[in-house]
């Protein structure tokens, strides 16, 4: 009786775990299913005319793919590879530039003491608190002094002081890299330069990996500094070119074409990240030091 | 291969603290020092003042002739091993083992020779091509003192190499040290808390506390002229049983009383002559600190002279002996007993709270002073 009795309470329990599983399987497949919801509307959308587009929603897709693509690579007023070319340097140069010298300025506050290391943490911090769009103004009207629109200097330098990149190495430095393996690089007889190129970005790769993909799908994304320094339409970034083709006159509007360019660019995004994400692994460091 | 001089070296940091003071000593050219003390005394803080880590508050560091203060870690010509092994975790062995010889622009076959000639002493010749996760803490630890036999440096230090190993490997890789001594043969400066380690590895060990040398001596010297209580203490497991007792002249020879032993009637040792000669300016009546070690100490059948009697509070079998703490005195005393020295009865197993009886050999008491607490008979 009493084997029975302990015999149904597991099966009960068994149940129950079940049901709570399936609960949460269910509550993280509709999540799924909203990410990637944006995604699949984005390619239908790519495959209607305007016409098809104007006439409202659905989630089958037509058949104008083809047409769309060749309309909006043929389109007069925007140069689609030039403008994926361009984007592809400055958010290239952004990424790099940022994910290298945040990495830099946390590896300076991470490894060494002096005086005012405090404040200049505290100073860094305090820049994370200013929004872009409060110096954007000041800096526009400097870049307009200096004869720098146009030019993608003012796109790519600022980006190098990246207070929330610092702070994302500097927590992850904090996490992963010991003093103590600095100390022996020293004694070993390597540079202080050598040391943090040879030793210590292999060692953070993980969060160079993470910080080189968000900071190109941001500067990939920006529109806000480039739409307001660049008017050349030989120098045009991604971003530019589909709010042009967007607010394009009555005749010419399609948004089929517009549909297209933006699945169009969204797939440099995505090589980056497959390529990126692939040394976003656990573990680099284990082995070095006794953990 | 070099002396190394450490002159008034202190280490003083902003807030005012003072980790490292007055530290004076002169390494002989090939000998193995050991700097040993508890956690915090300044013996890693000095090390790391040799290797050029720490800058050096005050004082003057010589290696070899010249005056290293202020010149940089890879210009001293020294290697250092790590306590946490400090490999770099995305090179492989050999890349490891070469890291330095590359910086300093070695030729690559000599490099190569170098590496092997390591791989061979140190058996990790099979790992060469491993990266450091692909190996155990042994064989990790081998590495980092491999990496530092290529150097071939003037000194070598070490920081509490052995501490992240556990118990057997810590006591295979002790010996495997001293092996690599006898081959490398070049000057040692080894920091470690393990007084073990202390005792069989240095020459002469630097005993530390507080930032401030207690005392510098062989092992034996360490072990058998304490310079004062603090050292006695450290030195030793288990560590040196200590009493208050004051002096007494009785007929021409000199005692020490304990006045708490033996249910407060006291106990009464006689010294010999050489410590009643080195005593010989105190009066009746100095207080002083009795001090005898674990392994010293007497069971004996009977109560008779320089005998304390006490019940057995614990006996700790460690095979061939025990250990009993014995509460004696109005303190927990313990002594190491070899199970050959013990009554046949007690060889099994000895009951708690039986009376014991225990003698000191008056040839190995130490003493010291109650307020200096240093070693009166030294």
């Amino acid at each position: 009786m009493h084997a029975n009795s302990i015999k149904s309470d597991s099966i009960k329990a068994k149940i129950q775990l079940n049901i709570l599983r399936a609960i949460v399987y269910i509550i993280l497949i509709f999540l799924t299913l909203l990410c990637l919801f944006s995604f699949y509307m984005l390619i239908i959308n790519a495959t209607r005319s305007n016409g098809q587009l104007q006439g409202g929603f659905t989630l089958i897709p037509a058949g104008h793919f083809f047409e769309n693509l060749k309309n909006a690579w043929t389109d007069s007023s925007i140069n689609i590879p030039r403008g994926m070319l361009n984007s592809f340097i400055v958010a290239t140069l952004t990424a790099v530039l940022t994910t290298y010298f945040s990495a830099l300025t946390a590896y300076g506050i991470h490894a060494y003491d002096f005086k005012l290391k405090k404040f200049a943490f505290g100073f860094i911090m305090a820049i994370m608190v200013i929004p872009n769009q409060v110096s954007a103004s000041g800096f526009v009207q400097i870049c307009y002094k200096f004869h720098l629109t146009n030019n993608y200097l003012p796109l790519i330098l600022p980006g190098i002081a990246a207070p929330i990149v610092f702070f994302y190495m500097k927590q992850y430095m904090e996490s992963v890299l010991p003093m103590e393996i600095i100390d022996a690089a020293r004694v070993d007889g390597s540079g202080e330069f050598r040391t943090f190129n040879r030793i210590i970005l292999p060692m953070i790769k993980p969060a160079l990996a993470v910080q080189l993909i968000f900071a190109f799908v941001q500067s990939w994304n920006n529109y806000f500094l480039p739409g307001l320094l660049l008017t050349d339409s030989k120098m045009k970034t991604v971003p530019i070119m589909i709010a042009q083709l967007r607010s394009a006159d009555y005749s010419k509007f399609d948004m089929g074409k517009v549909y297209m360019f933006i699945l169009l660019a969204i797939l440099p995004v995505i090589v980056v990240y497959l390529i990126l994400s692939k040394s976003i692994i656990k573990g680099v460091t284990s082995g070095g030091v006794k953990g | 291969m070099a002396t190394v001089r450490l002159e008034h070296i202190y280490k003083i940091y902003d807030g005012g603290v003072t980790a490292v003071n007055d530290f004076n000593l002169e390494i002989e050219d090939k000998e193995f020092i050991v700097l040993v003390g508890p956690s915090g005394c300044g013996k890693s803080t000095t090390l790391r003042m040799v290797a050029g880590l720490e800058n050096i508050s005050k004082g003057e560091l010589y290696i070899g002739d010249t005056l290293v203060n202020n010149i940089e870690p890879k210009n001293r010509d020294i290697a250092m091993v790590f306590q946490s092994y400090a490999l770099y975790p995305h090179m492989t062995v050999y890349e490891n083992m070469a890291f330095a010889l590359k910086m300093h622009k070695i030729p690559k076959d000599e490099i190569d020779k170098r590496v092997r000639e390591a791989a061979d002493i140190l058996d990790i010749t099979e790992y060469l091509n491993r990266k450091p996760k692909a190996l155990s803490g042994g064989q990790r630890q081998r590495v980092a003192i491999g990496r530092a036999i290529v150097r071939e440096p003037k000194v070598f230090l070490m920081d509490e190499p052995l501490s992240n190993l556990d118990a057997k490997l810590r006591n295979q890789m002790r010996a495997e040290i001293i092996k690599l001594r006898k081959r490398i043969d070049t000057t040692f400066i080894y920091v470690t808390h393990d007084q073990t380690e202390a005792m069989t590895l240095g020459d002469r060990i630097v005993i530390m506390k507080d930032g401030l040398i207690q005392q510098i001596g062989t092992p034996q010297e360490v072990f058998n002229e304490p310079a004062n209580i603090f050292v006695a203490g450290f030195i030793g497991s288990p560590q040196m049983n200590f009493f208050n007792g004051v002096l007494k002249n009785e007929g021409g020879s000199v005692y020490a009383l304990i006045p708490a032993a033996n249910d407060g009637k006291g106990a009464k040792i006689k010294l010999t002559e050489e410590a009643a000669g080195k005593l010989e300016g105190f009066g009746d009546g100095k207080e002083v600190v009795i001090g005898i070690r674990p392994e010293h100490i007497r069971v004996v059948r009977e109560m008779g002279e320089n005998t304390i009697k006490g019940t057995i509070d614990v006996s700790e079998m460690m095979g061939s002996e025990y250990y009993l703490h014995i509460s004696a005195a109005g303190k927990d005393v313990v002594l190491r007993v070899p199970m050959t020295d013990l009554p046949a009865e007690f060889r099994s197993g000895i009951p708690y709270g039986t009376e014991i009886c225990f003698e000191f050999p008056a040839e190995l008491i130490h003493m010291f002073d109650v307020e200096s607490e240093t070693n009166l008979l030294k």
